[in-house]
């Protein structure tokens, strides 16, 4: 069964921590693995390096600079899960631009993955409206292929992609690209509830959650919450540690 | 592609029906289709402004004529009575001449005629101007007339059209009676009628919902999609508003300066001794070149859909300044990213973008040239989407930026046909134009699209030379991958890393190219060939002296390719480059790089 299945509400809220693969080279994507496992994360997302990271801000797109430089690919990343000989036990997703799938081969990519142990896959640049270039490879994989939904998604629209949604949804939490943000709007609530409403899968928030504050304000409209700048941050500065306080902010059983 | 007149229309709601149409008759001349000057102009009002309003008369005065003219306003006129060749060539606006063909001794007067397009009807029964009979269309067979001055009417109907065009490969179908029920035009037999002559052509068949081919599509983050969404429901609205067209030809002609020439070049034609040489000058518009047609297309949109920000790339800075010069003029917030390396090669550009009132955000990032400058427009696009058009410079991104660009592009082709057919009374054999992401060219090919005996050639940047890793040959060397919104071909890696590309100019210094050309190039249409800086350089020596025309270094690369084409050429034939800027932007370049010239 995908694990993706298990993340079903049980009171807690999930953590999805991204990181870039290869940042600081392809060696270090085991013990980061293996960090935030045991300091309690939901998921992590393995992100993929690519040239041209349209939806990504400015941490994330040095991030994968670093990676490109080390020489990592889609193909090395899947080798390296594939080699990995530990238990993971948390849901393993593969985000990644559509061009190094299409490189790499769709059907190929999806087989790997499955042999990756890998649950589910982002592609922030392939639309709710070109997804069959994908899904019917994932699927016979048994792996899920992630929908986004954001501020500027029409009503129509979400009705569509949430129709067809699987594993979770990703809901963006911000306009803009991905990066840290100090505020989240009264109108970030709204579409969260109105989100989740609809949502026949758990609802996770993105893009721009770096603080606690972040976290308390969203808790009640969300499932759970997705951080990718601020961990990618803080491996690189080596200070992981640091992010720990907002693992448990979100994942400790609240009853405030 | 052949085009389409509805003649004889005296109801607003069949102008409406027509709207697909490229021309509309209206009949002066006594029959049951009548109409008066004031009901003329009165439909007119109901037609786009890039269809032409033909006014049909029978021996009429040149006064009576005229007078017409200004009043509908009519853009062509058609005469089926007697007239005279001295009253053909007193006419302002191009004129067509109807025959009636009985015999093949009918089809020898028409050859005499001075009028710009020949019209073929069945003869006329009660009433001259067109009775409906079908001829015989194999009389024409053998008559030697030139297909593009050729206009077939006489008892077509939405079922036999195709074959009329089939047997005639007419510029023009003409139908009046044949979209009637009991003497009455019939609006569903009008659109029926277009429907058959237009789709089976390209422009129906590789448009699905974005796609070329297989290129193209929407593959943008989902905080987009409703950008782009309303973006391509606003361009669909306004393709059908006469209006919009309207005002976007008033500013080519009153600001930009169109028309512009199809200049023959005397001695470059001597020098090269092959074909005769056109240059479509691009360069003479205000701006410097091509990019302005669209930029002046985008900003009139934005502005139907309430959008007051402008956000551009730019590579050469040719696209910055357009974009800047459209801001001022229409009062618009505008900011423009270059990158690093561009600013560097084109300074003037950047100073001309700022004396214009823009901003202009440099681009470290990457190559820090024209494609990362297209990422950092796209990701602040993505931020501000809400109030900010992204006025993207080339047929490149999502839908519907390929088709959109290509259109506004295409006034180039479209003057270009009607310029040549005007100078040699035929279409030319070969037509160059450069491509980087590939707007000036598609914007001269599309109208050429469907006239497969023209040869189209693609010039691309072979920097310094395809088979080293400095290029910027896309069609030569890259394979299929997503950018920037589009499935295209692109310059990449084993792992689909996009590579940077390499030109000396910076507009052409791009690793990807437009949809429509990949699908053009795969479907044999079109042939792209590529051209070093070096060659790129000593073309814009040759131009310069030979013509006196010192074309931008882009443009260079079709003039580069022009040359080695007309090799293979005999006097007889016609070739077209597109000059699609001037060189006051790389003066400093040529400077640097021609130092010492004697």
């Amino acid at each position: 069964m995908n694990r993706l299945e298990q993340l079903k509400s049980t009171g807690n809220k999930a953590f999805v921590a991204y990181i870039m693969a290869g940042d600081g080279g392809l060696d270090r994507l085991k013990e980061q693995v293996q960090y935030l496992q045991t300091a309690g994360v939901t998921a992590i997302e393995i992100g993929i390096p690519f040239s041209d990271p349209v939806a990504d801000g400015p941490t994330i797109e040095a991030a994968g600079n670093r990676a490109l430089k080390q020489g990592v690919t889609l193909q090395k990343v899947l080798e390296e899960l594939q080699s990995w000989t530990f238990q993971v036990e948390i849901p393993l997703l593969v985000m990644t631009y559509l061009n190094p799938v299409l490189k790499f081969g769709v059907e190929r990519f999806a087989t790997e993955c499955g042999k990756a142990g890998v649950s589910g896959v982002i592609i922030p640049d392939l639309p709710f409206e070109h997804k069959q270039l994908v899904q019917p490879y994932v699927d016979k994989e048994g792996i899920k292929l992630i929908q986004l939904v954001t501020l500027t998604t029409t009503d129509a629209r979400l009705n569509d992609i949430l129709s067809e949604a699987e594993g979770f949804v990703y809901a963006v939490t911000v306009k803009g690209i991905t990066g840290s943000r100090d505020e989240m709007s009264e109108e970030v609530k709204a579409f969260m509830r109105k989100v989740r409403e609809k949502s026949p899968v758990p609802v996770y928030a993105g893009f721009g959650i770096s603080k606690s504050s972040h976290v308390e304000m969203l808790r009640d409209d969300v499932d759970g919450f997705i951080v990718g700048s601020a961990i990618v941050e803080a491996f690189n500065d080596d200070r992981i540690q640091e992010i720990e306080p907002l693992i448990h902010a979100v994942t400790a059983s609240h009853s405030i | 592609m052949t085009k389409v007149k509805i003649c004889g229309l005296k109801e607003e709601q069949h102008v409406k029906a027509a709207k697909r149409a490229d021309a509309i008759g209206f009949v002066f001349a006594p029959s049951k289709r009548q109409v008066t000057i004031e009901q003329a102009a009165e439909l007119a009002k109901h037609i786009p402004a890039d269809t032409d309003k033909i006014g049909v008369f029978v021996n009429a005065s040149l006064k009576e004529i005229e007078d017409t003219i200004a009043g509908v306003p009519l853009t062509m006129v058609q005469l089926h009575g007697d007239e005279p060749d001295e009253l053909v060539q007193a006419i302002q606006v191009p004129v067509i001449q109807a025959f009636s063909i009985r015999t093949k001794e009918d089809v020898g007067k028409l050859k005499k005629s001075q009028a710009d397009y020949i019209l073929v009807d069945a003869p006329g029964t009660e009433y001259r101007g067109g009775s409906g009979n079908v001829f015989d269309w194999s009389l024409l067979d053998g008559a030697d007339i030139d297909p593009s001055r050729l206009i077939v009417a006489g008892g077509l109907n939405p079922g036999n059209v195709h074959a009329a065009i089939g047997q005639t490969a007419p510029y023009m179908v003409d139908v009046s009676s044949g979209v009637e029920t009991d003497g009455r035009k019939d609006t569903a037999k009008i659109q029926e009628f277009i429907k058959q002559v237009k789709d089976d052509s390209m422009e129906q068949t590789i448009e699905k919902t974005g796609f070329f081919g297989k290129y193209g599509g929407q593959f943008v983050p989902e905080t987009l999609m409703k950008a782009v969404k309303e973006l391509e429901d606003a361009y669909e609205a306004v393709k059908e508003d006469p209006e919009f067209h309207k005002e976007y030809h008033h500013y080519l002609s009153e600001y930009v300066g169109r028309e512009q020439p199809l200049t023959f070049a005397k001695r470059m034609t001597e020098a090269l001794g092959g074909p005769k040489i056109y240059l479509k000058r691009e360069d003479l518009n205000h701006t410097g070149a091509h990019k302005v047609n669209n930029a002046i297309g985008q900003a009139l949109l934005a502005m139907r859909m309430g959008k007051r920000k402008i956000v551009a790339e730019t590579g050469a800075g040719q696209h910055g300044v357009a974009t800047a010069t459209i801001c001022a003029l229409f009062d618009l917030e505008c900011v423009i990213f270059m990158g690093e390396e561009d600013i560097k090669r084109q300074q003037l550009n950047v100073f001309r973008m700022k004396l214009l009132g823009a901003r202009v955000e440099s681009v470290t990032k990457g190559s820090a040239t024209l494609k990362d400058a297209v990422n950092e427009a796209l990701r602040y696009w993505v931020s501000n989407v809400e109030d900010t058009h992204y006025l993207i410079g080339s047929a490149l991104g999502p839908h519907p930026f390929p088709t959109m660009v290509r259109d506004f592009q295409s006034v180039i082709g479209e003057e270009t046909k009607r310029q040549i057919l005007d100078k040699e009374g035929r279409l030319p054999d070969a037509i160059l134009a450069c491509v980087g992401g590939g707007s000036n060219a598609i914007g001269m090919f599309y109208p050429f699209i469907k006239d497969k005996d023209v040869q189209l050639i693609g010039v691309e940047a072979a920097g310094e030379g395809v088979d080293t890793d400095k290029h910027a040959a896309t069609l030569t060397k890259g394979t299929e991958g997503v950018l920037h919104g589009a499935l295209m071909k692109l310059l990449q890696d084993d792992a689909g890393q996009v590579q940077e590309a390499h030109s000396i100019s910076a507009g052409l210094d791009y690793p990807g190219i437009g949809p429509e050309h990949a699908y053009l190039a795969d479907i044999g249409r079109v042939e792209y060939r590529s051209i070093t800086d070096e060659e790129a350089l000593a073309a814009v020596i040759s131009m310069s002296r030979l013509e006196g025309i010192i074309p931008a270094l882009e443009s260079a690369h079709a003039i580069a390719e022009a040359e080695k084409q007309a090799k293979t050429m005999t006097a007889d034939q016609i070739l077209v480059i597109c000059v699609s800027g001037r060189g006051d932007k790389d003066m400093a370049t040529y400077a640097e790089k021609l130092e010492g010239l004697s």
